[in-house]
């Protein structure tokens, strides 16, 4: 549902859109290490496959989205890893719209970056096996959160569309509640486990 | 002489019955008029569950001679199914459908029937092919960062 078509937005906002996206991916990639390509990788074919698992919710389609996810494990990577899946999503799924693509990125990309600041705030600079259920936890808030922002961002840009805001907002929200859980307690457990295992993988 | 005269009656009370009973339309032309009354338009989301769009607020434009006009506005039902009668002697339409930010739109030609043989055919299923390109795609696109980033490294090794 947050994938947002051709048509719909006026293109004075679709264009911002991509401005948006434009600076944030050279900044990203400007910072983006060869270490960094593998795990940035498989980050997002994660979020580029999890959009076809669907849930009907009443009369409405909602999919997982995976965006608190990889902005936890990526920073801000998560951005080029957002607007990749997207990219591919669009033309291999026909989910979205080539002109939104951009403004589809920030509806998804810039929560990200607020689940890994949010993720980075709970948990301080070191993450182990000691602080895992510290890790588990803001990860679980982070990747939540981030739903939540997208969907708000979504609702917000549909009020150009003459939706009424607080409708839309509604409507968008409860049906997408199964997928603030599920995305909250999937970040949250696999936070949780790679703290234990492989906490390097945290140290940007 | 009256038993020849009830028997008579008799006989043309039969003819008459027979009359009666013989199929209706055994002596009159058949007649047979076709007229499509409505048009049918289906909106799902694509990706496998093929979920109707529900309540979409769906536009019928006419294309006459080229031109396109607004011809009826509506919503899709709770099978994101929606009903137009055509217009006479306009044989093609575009259909847009949309819902909270979801755009969709299908030709429909009457005389051609391009658009309903497509519409015929749902999509079921996840879509394995395309799953399978994109992560071959990514697989590349990882590759090409692994050779830039590479290069930038060995750039910064001969600085030093």
């Amino acid at each position: 549902m947050v994938h947002i078509s051709d048509g719909v937005l006026d293109p004075l906002l679709w264009e911002a859109g991509w401005a948006v996206t434009a600076i944030i991916l050279v900044y990203a990639l400007s910072k983006m290490k060869i270490e960094d390509v593998p795990r940035l990788s498989v980050i997002t074919a994660a979020v580029f496959v999890v959009s076809l698992v669907h849930i009907q919710m009443g009369p409405t389609s909602v999919h997982f989205i995976l965006n608190g996810f990889a902005g936890v494990m990526l920073g801000i990577l998560a951005y080029p890893c957002i607007f990749v899946a997207l990219v591919l999503q669009c033309f291999l799924f026909g989910f979205g719209g080539v002109t939104t693509i951009g403004i589809n990125t920030v509806n998804m990309g810039i929560p990200a970056l607020v689940a890994y600041l949010i993720f980075k705030s709970g948990t301080g600079p070191d993450i182990s096996s000691e602080t895992r259920k510290k890790a588990s936890l803001s990860g679980a808030i982070a990747g939540g959160i981030a739903v939540v922002l997208a969907l708000l961002f979504l609702a917000a840009e549909l009020l150009t569309t003459g939706e009424v805001f607080l409708e839309t907002t509604v409507l968008v929200v409860i049906t997408h509640i199964p997928i603030i859980a599920v995305e909250a307690i999937f970040t949250g457990v696999i936070v949780g486990f790679i703290a234990t295992v492989a906490p390097e993988m945290f140290r940007q | 002489m009256k038993t020849i005269r009830s028997l008579g009656v008799l006989a043309l009370i039969l003819i008459l019955c027979t009359a009666l009973i013989c199929p209706s339309a055994s002596a009159h032309r058949v007649i047979v008029q076709g007229r499509v009354s409505e048009i049918q338009i289906k909106a799902y989301f694509g990706g496998g569950d093929a979920t109707p769009m529900a309540d979409a607020d769906v536009e019928i434009y006419a294309i006459r001679d080229g031109q396109e006009e607004l011809y009826l506005t509506g919503k899709a039902d709770e099978d994101g199914m929606y009903y137009f009668p055509p217009l006479i002697g306009v044989s093609e339409y575009r259909a847009v459908v949309e819902e909270s930010g979801h755009k969709g739109e299908e030709m429909v030609n009457l005389t051609g029937g391009a658009g309903l043989a497509e519409a015929e055919q749902e999509e079921e299923g996840l879509p394995l092919t395309e799953t399978i390109a994109g992560l071959g795609y990514l697989a590349g696109l990882a590759g090409i960062a692994m050779i830039l980033a590479a290069r930038k490294m060995r750039k910064q090794y001969e600085k030093e």
